[in-house]
């Protein structure tokens, strides 16, 4: 598949303080998410493949086309800006229509594709309230609208979840999965992982302006080898199956759990493990009730690998 | 989109916006100065047309010449860019399919227009309430035309120096307050070629107006030495100025990468 969105050996600096290292990445359609602490360059990355900032190293490229001062690449690209920033004398509406016009077209078209975006984004009831005096969430969400107005085949947006509350998030997510499910590409940035899990297993982690990994959350998992997998299995006689694999090689270390009922095993090879306990219950005399994966989850493989 | 048809885009979002501004309605406000002036010298000098005109050009050369385009111009002009940055919606700009160059044309387009209306609006009253006995001349309304239009061309021979100014430089506002109050101001009482490096100097120069007595007194020199540039050169020259910091402000903001401060 031809990537949408292409970066080769991306490097920026902002005087002597580096933002992106030398990060070669190719993004296609679905969503994709950019994980990483604050500082860890997603921002800078995110300027970079819309065109507000000038690579010093590398190029980035949108479709094979280039992105830095090439404005036609821009009617196909909706951003959301990271900060709660806006022209806060406009009413949502007349935001919209506004920055609307800058795709030129006609008056009637603007009207309903405002129209169209605030009510995805619900607010339709607030669309001719100043922005001054929106909500957080009614902010992000017209944030979103922006964004999403002209119908974009690739969305970028930085830290679009970032202050809202619980509920706030799960419609925004909800937003993000639907525009997601017609077809097109996104880009979404945050330094909270469950945001990130919730919206997609795809995701590049940087850390300190350089990619520490990129995939599905499984498939990074798999490469952090110095980490053996963590299994948990319930069982109705943990002790007795974990008799059964005592001087297994496959196997770090075993421990039960508080609950008397679970035996966790640390495994390099978590292949050769479950293959060793399909044989185990096949063989009779273990009951397994649940098999888990307690580290298999983005918290765990962001702090194996930047290494806390 | 093309670039007239985005200049006129932006256009229209940042006269619509401009209008809605606080600083809007603030420097309205301060353009009511040479109206209520204009009441109080009607009333004080009642029936003395001559100092009434006196006055007047005054008002138009101290006002309106050297303090309100001046300042119009610096907080507009260097807005045009600057206000993008330090309000970080710069962003919702530069992500849309417009030609860079086309953001600034057309933001100074619109700002242009927005204080030309203030300077009008503020103007017209002025004159005409201090020049009321004088309606039924037709050149009353010639020199009108003709000092809105000095004064038109100075917004954008000004606007243009200080949003290069505000695409150039951080703060551009401080360099530009120097160079409105500073420079301006003192350049034009040079004798010989040196004031003709103001806008200031270019202007008069299409103003009918000359130092009351024709010179006399020690301060003179200083007061007033206007060495008058023709005012077909004047025009040239301004609209020079105008075009060539416009353009230099398009090609900075097209190849100049910006920054929010964090």
């Amino acid at each position: 598949m031809t990537a949408v969105i292409a970066a080769t050996n991306l490097s920026k600096w902002y005087g002597n303080v580096l933002g992106l290292n030398d990060v070669s990445l190719e993004i296609e359609s679905g969503i994709t998410g950019l994980l990483g602490p604050n500082g860890a360059g997603k921002s800078t990355f995110m300027k970079l493949i819309t065109g507000q900032l000038k690579p010093n190293i590398g190029t980035v490229a949108v479709r094979g086309r280039k992105v830095w001062n090439n404005p036609a690449l821009f009617a196909g690209i909706g951003f959301c800006p990271e900060h709660d920033v806006f022209y806060e004398d406009m009413t949502g509406f007349e935001f919209i229509t506004g920055l609307l016009r800058f795709y030129g077209y006609s008056a009637s078209d603007i009207k309903e594709r405002a129209v169209r975006a605030l009510d995805i984004v619900e607010l339709t009831k607030d669309k001719d309230r100043l922005i001054r005096g929106y909500s957080r969430g009614m902010r992000q969400r017209v944030k979103f609208a922006q964004a999403i107005a002209h119908d974009p085949e690739i969305v970028i947006l930085d830290e679009p979840l970032s202050g809202l509350d619980p509920l706030g998030k799960r419609k925004l997510i909800k937003l993000i999965k639907d525009f997601k499910s017609e077809g097109r590409t996104v880009l979404v940035s945050s330094h909270v992982l469950p945001e990130i899990e919730a919206l997609t297993s795809r995701i590049v982690l940087l850390h300190q302006g350089k990619i520490l990994a990129q995939g599905d959350i499984p498939y990074i998992r798999e490469l952090i080898e110095a980490h053996p997998h963590m299994i948990s299995v319930r069982s109705s006689d943990p002790r007795a199956l974990a008799a059964r694999f005592v001087g297994d090689p496959a196997i770090q270390k075993m421990t039960f759990g508080a609950d008397g009922r679970t035996l966790v095993v640390e495994t390099h090879s978590r292949d050769a493990f479950f293959g060793r306990l399909t044989g185990a219950v096949l063989e009779g005399g273990v009951e397994v009730e649940e098999i888990s994966s307690p580290d298999d989850n983005l918290q765990a493989v962001f702090e194996y690998l930047v290494g806390k | 989109m093309n670039a007239r048809k985005s200049i006129g885009e932006i256009f229209g979002f940042f006269f619509f916006l401009g209008r809605r501004t606080g600083k809007t309605r603030v420097f309205a406000l301060l353009g009511l100065i040479p109206v209520a002036l204009a009441v109080v010298v009607r009333i004080v000098l009642h029936g003395r047309s001559g100092d009434i005109a006196a006055v007047f050009t005054e008002i138009l050369m101290v006002f309106f010449l050297q303090f309100y385009i001046v300042i119009l111009s610096l907080f507009y002009g260097t807005s045009v860019v600057a206000e993008e940055i330090e309000g970080r919606t710069l962003s919702y700009l530069i992500t849309r399919p417009l030609p860079k160059p086309a953001i600034v044309l057309g933001k100074y387009a619109a700002y242009a227009l927005l204080m030309f209306l203030m300077v009008a609006v503020s103007l017209t009253p002025s004159y005409f309430i201090m020049n009321a006995a004088r309606l039924a001349e037709p050149s009353l309304y010639l020199t009108f035309l003709g000092y809105l239009g000095v004064l038109g061309l100075g917004i954008l021979a000004y606007t243009a120096f200080f949003t290069f100014l505000g695409a150039v430089l951080k703060r551009g506002i401080l360099v530009g307050l120097v160079f409105g109050f500073g420079w301006e101001n003192v350049i034009q009482y040079f004798p010989g070629s040196t004031q003709k490096f103001s806008i200031v100097h270019y202007l008069k120069s299409l103003l009918p107006y000359r130092p009351a007595g024709g010179g006399g007194g020690r301060l003179a020199l200083l007061l007033f030495k206007l060495e008058p540039t023709a005012p077909a050169v004047a025009v040239l020259m301004l609209a020079v100025i105008a075009g060539v910091l416009l353009a230099l402000a398009c090609w900075f903001f097209r190849t100049k990468e910006y920054l929010y401060e964090e």
